[in-house]
This record gives C-alpha cells, structure tokens and sequence, in this order.
C-alpha cells in the first residue's frame, strides 16, 4: 500500500505556528512600530535639557519607579521606553495569550482531546507547543535588536552590540517566563482564565516589585522576587550580559518541567 | 481470542460524585458493540478512559491487550475515536487539519482522505470553524476512519448527521465490522444501535444494567401506535386491541369522519398488526420507540438519578 508522507518531526509544534503566523505578524508590526517611534525621538527628549528640567520636576518615587533616572543616557532612554516598558507590555500581552491558550485554552474549547486521542505524548504535547511559543517569542526578541541595531546609529543611542542582544536576551528571557507560567498554570486546572490570570500576574507582580524596590534601601530586597528586576537590574543594554537573567530562564524551565508532570497526571475534557 | 476491549471493576469517581460504578464489559474482535443509556449514563466516561483522556479511579481496563495508562501513543494509533462532544476550531481547512491528524496517527492511505469524505459528501477546501455541526461530524468521522484502526471507539457518531449520510456511516462500520475490525459505538437512539450493532450493553446511571442482543431489546420497548379507521369500525377495534396484553393507555378521538385511536404498545407488534387489519385501517403509525422508554419499559420506571 502506497502511504502518505506521515510521522514528520514535530507536527505540534508546526500545528501550532501554521495555526498562529497572522497573530505573530500583528505582533511584529505593533513591535516594530513601537521601537520606531520612540527610539528616533532619544534626541530630542533624552538628550534635551528642558526634558531633563521635567523630569527633575516629578515626584522622585515616580522617577524612580519608571527609571528615568537613566533617561538622559540611550541605554538607559532605551531601557525606559522599550525594554522596560512598551515592549515589555507588549511581549507580555502576547506571551500571557499564547502560555494560556496552548493546554487550558485547548482543553477549555474541548480540541484537545481529539488531540490526545491520537499518536500523542503528553510530554510531547507539552514540549512542542511550548517550543512554538519560544520559536515566536524569539522571532519578537530577534526584531527588536535588530531594529534597536538598525536605530543605534541614526538616534544616537551609543549601545554596544552586546548591550542591544543582552537586551533582547532579558525581554525574551521575560517573555518565556510568563509564557511558561500561563502554560503551567493551564496544565494544572485546565482553565483558561487561571491560566491568563497567574501569568499575568506574576508579571504585574514584577513590574511592581521592581518599582517598590526601586524606591528606597530598605526595600532592596523585593528585587530579589521580581523577574522584571532578574531581566533588568543589571542594566543589559548599557553593561551587556550578567547572569540575573540566567534565573528568568531557569524558573521558566522549572515551570515547563511542573507543567509536564502535572498534565501527565491530569484527566481532560472534564 | 483475546476481547478487544476488556474492563473489570472499572470506576470513575470525581470528587464525592461517581461516575462510573464498576463497569465490567467484555468486547470480542470483529463485533459492532453499542452501548446506550440516557445523557449522563456514563458512556463518554467510559470511553474517554479507554482512550486514556481520562484516568480510572480503580479496576483494570485493557485495549488490544494494553493498558491504555501506560500503552502510550503507539496504542493510540491503533484506535481511531470519535468524541461525543466533538470541537473542531481554528482557520485551518478541514484537509489541513486532517492531514495533521493523519501525521500524528498514520499511515494514512494516499487517497483516503479525499475518498471517504466523498462518501460523506463533505468540502475539504472549507476552514473548520465555519462549517456546520453536521460538517464538522463528518470531519470526525473521517478522522476516525482514515487510518484504518483495529479499533473504533465513536460517541454519538450519527448525531447532526442527515438520514443519507447516516446510512453511509452504517455501510463504512459493516465494511470495517467485515474487514474484521471491532466497532464501540453509543447512542441515546435505539434504532441506531439496532441498525448498526450486534450486542448491546445499556448504561444506566454509571452501571450496566443488562448486555443483551439488539432484537430482545428492541421487542421490550414501548413505542406509540396510532390508528385511523371509519367509526362504524371504532367498537370491534377497540375491544379487540383491549385484549393485547402488552398496549396500554389506549384513547380515540373523533373528527373530520374518522376515528383516530392512540395507545403505548411494548412487545407484540405482530399480535397488533393483525388485530388492526381486520378493521380496514385508513391510516397506521407505529413509531420507533427511543431508548428511554425501551429503558424504562425493560427496567420499570426508573429515576432521575443519572450522573455523568
């Protein structure tokens, strides 16, 4: 008997960017669209002695809490309205959808056990979608340091290249953080609302222990939980890579490991 | 031989709710088995164990002589299942996402694919998410079908389905039932069971109550008849169908120059034909009974207790 072509490697994980590349454009666009519209500006806001006179102005906690106290440098102006904050948004929106859509989402809909009922591992269920999840956070990661490098120059940033790939390495170290607690989550309960909730979380969360912690000495020590400091207390733009945003990786493959476990053990479609 | 599907004991409990109360089911190879019972009897449950969707609470279950806990895909593979409540989503075209499927639990036949969805009449080009409930079965039961499992597990296969397509299905599961593959189908409606299988089982209420062949089942249910005649031969009718010892609830009504008799007939339908004939009748329903009165009707008036 003649056969089809079957039994290709990863068919989830191909499932999946087949099913999500429209979403994945989107995405890239607002990106792009974003780091092209702030970063030109780094000349006449960053550098500019009236902005500066503003901001001297604010509340120092406010500062504080945006760090723009790093403003007037391009690593740190960079930093402040990109990395550190509509990026960081941004990948974060998207990373909290795809971590909750790829099991609770699934199982929520009632798709997933057709899924399961066929040639699956759960491990593998779990594995390549999550690593689909990867491939297009680091896609958004991959562009931006490539539009922050074709930017470096024309705005006067000054970053090094290793500062602009550390950069990224931190947003997408962030970004698979979140996604993995999304995932994990949804591997436990099967809920898709959970699921949206415990990611979006535990980045809310780090954003504002990272501002808390910003704010005087005897809060140091919050930075210590916060991812959103493990991405960026060590200012990758301006002084490179620093082994904190080892620990973003590392917890979001702790987090992968327990979502393995858990959905191996769980009853679908219940 | 080796049954096909073998359970002992089998029980689901979720939380303080049971599901499923020891089933023990037995399904030799090259057999179409039905199982019915009221929504929430427990067929869904049972099937999702066999295809370890879902996890027994305790007892054994083996699936072509696996255990489907520990068998892994490879069994899998092996099955081809349709869901109860199936969901079929997404942008991508009911080929697309068939030939995902296949790359998980093929070889697929160059071809088979686009054969039996011409026996079903269903569009492949069409994205999945818009296509009718009807649709959508048919792309589940081809997803079922394609690559020619030992064994089929389909819930509810028939529902949205119109009668033409219906019949197709009945001919697909005897090509398989001849080709010696086993059949383990449900339904909450009698007359599919009765078409398409040879040994039934009915669930009831996380038990089985009874594993019978499909025509004793059918002669204990209770459908209703009616009757139309001229009312000169109202009377005679009625005093002869008052002496069927398995109609019940008789009652006639009048208009238009006719006479319209109604009554709930169990077994005898032969005994029933032959008391009408003499009457001349202008106009003669005997409806298919459903599974809830066969139920009810084989077991005495049961409950609501159903749970899933």
């Amino acid at each position: 008997m003649t056969t089809m072509t079957v039994r290709r490697p990863l068919p989830l994980l191909r499932r999946v960017l087949a099913d999500s590349w429209r979403g994945l454009i989107g995405w890239s666009l607002g990106l792009a669209g974003v780091v092209g519209m702030y970063l030109p500006l780094y000349s006449t806001i960053g550098g500019n002695p009236e902005f500066l006179a503003i901001i001297e102005s604010l509340p120092p906690e406010l500062v504080a809490a945006l760090s723009y106290d790093q403003i007037t440098t391009g690593a740190g102006y960079t930093q402040g309205t990109v990395h550190g904050l509509i990026g960081f948004v941004l990948v974060t929106i998207a990373a909290v959808g795809w971590g909750s859509s790829i099991i609770a989402g699934d199982d929520e809909r009632g798709t997933l056990e057709l899924t399961l009922a066929h040639g699956v591992d759960r491990t593998q269920l779990v594995l390549e979608r999550f690593g689909a999840i990867a491939l297009k956070l680091l896609a958004l990661a991959t562009l931006l340091a490539l539009m922050v490098l074709a930017l470096n120059e024309p705005a006067a940033l000054e970053l090094s290249v290793e500062g602009i790939v550390a950069g990224s390495v931190s947003l997408l170290g962030l970004g698979l953080l979140t996604a993995a607690v999304g995932t994990m989550t949804g591997a436990i309960v099967g809920r898709r609302s959970l699921a949206v909730g415990a990611a979006a979380g535990v980045a809310v969360l780090g954003y504002a222990l990272n501002a808390l912690g910003n704010q005087n000495p005897d809060l140091e020590w919050l930075h210590a939980l916060s991812p959103y400091f493990w991405a960026y207390g060590a200012e990758p733009l301006a002084n490179g890579f620093d082994g904190l945003m080892g620990l973003l990786y590392a917890v979001a493959a702790v987090a992968v490991v327990v979502a393995v476990l858990a959905f191996r053990r769980r009853d679908v479609a219940v | 031989m080796t049954p096909v599907i073998q359970t002992r004991a089998l029980t689901k409990r979720y939380g303080r709710r049971t599901a499923l109360h020891g089933i023990d089911l037995t399904i030799e190879p090259g057999r179409v088995f039905g199982v019915i019972g009221p929504n929430g009897a427990g067929k869904t449950t049972t099937m999702r164990v066999l295809l370890d969707i879902i996890r027994a609470t305790s007892g054994e279950v083996r699936v072509l002589g696996a255990d489907p806990r520990t068998a892994g895909p490879d069994l899998r593979r092996r099955i081809g299942y349709l869901p109860g409540e199936l969901a079929l989503e997404g942008r991508a075209t009911a080929h697309g996402l068939l030939r995902h499927y296949a790359e998980l639990s093929g070889p697929v036949a160059v071809g088979r694919i686009e054969q039996l969805s011409e026996r079903l009449g269903l569009d492949l080009g069409r994205p999945v998410r818009s296509l009718s409930k009807g649709n959508k079965q048919k792309v589940g039961l081809v997803q079922a079908f394609m690559h020619d499992p030992e064994l089929l597990v389909l819930d509810e296969p028939t529902s949205g389905l119109d009668p033409l397509v219906q019949q197709e299905f009945l001919t697909m599961v005897r090509e398989a039932r001849d080709a010696g593959r086993t059949v383990f189908l449900s339904s909450h409606v009698i007359s599919e069971i009765q078409q398409a299988a040879d040994d039934v089982a009915v669930l009831r209420a996380g038990r089985i109550v009874d594993v019978s062949t499909v025509d004793r089942l059918r002669a204990a249910a209770r459908r209703s008849v009616r009757v139309t005649v001229r009312p000169d031969a109202r009377d005679a009718l009625l005093a002869r169908l008052g002496a069927l010892p398995h109609l019940e609830e008789l009652r006639y009504e009048e208009s238009d120059g006719t006479v319209t008799i109604h009554g709930e007939l169990g077994d005898g339908v032969a005994a029933f034909v032959a008391a009408v004939a003499v009457s001349e009748p202008l106009d003669l329903v005997v409806q298919e009974p459903d599974l809830e009165s066969a139920v009810l009707g084989f077991y005495g008036t049961l409950g609501e207790e159903g749970d899933r």
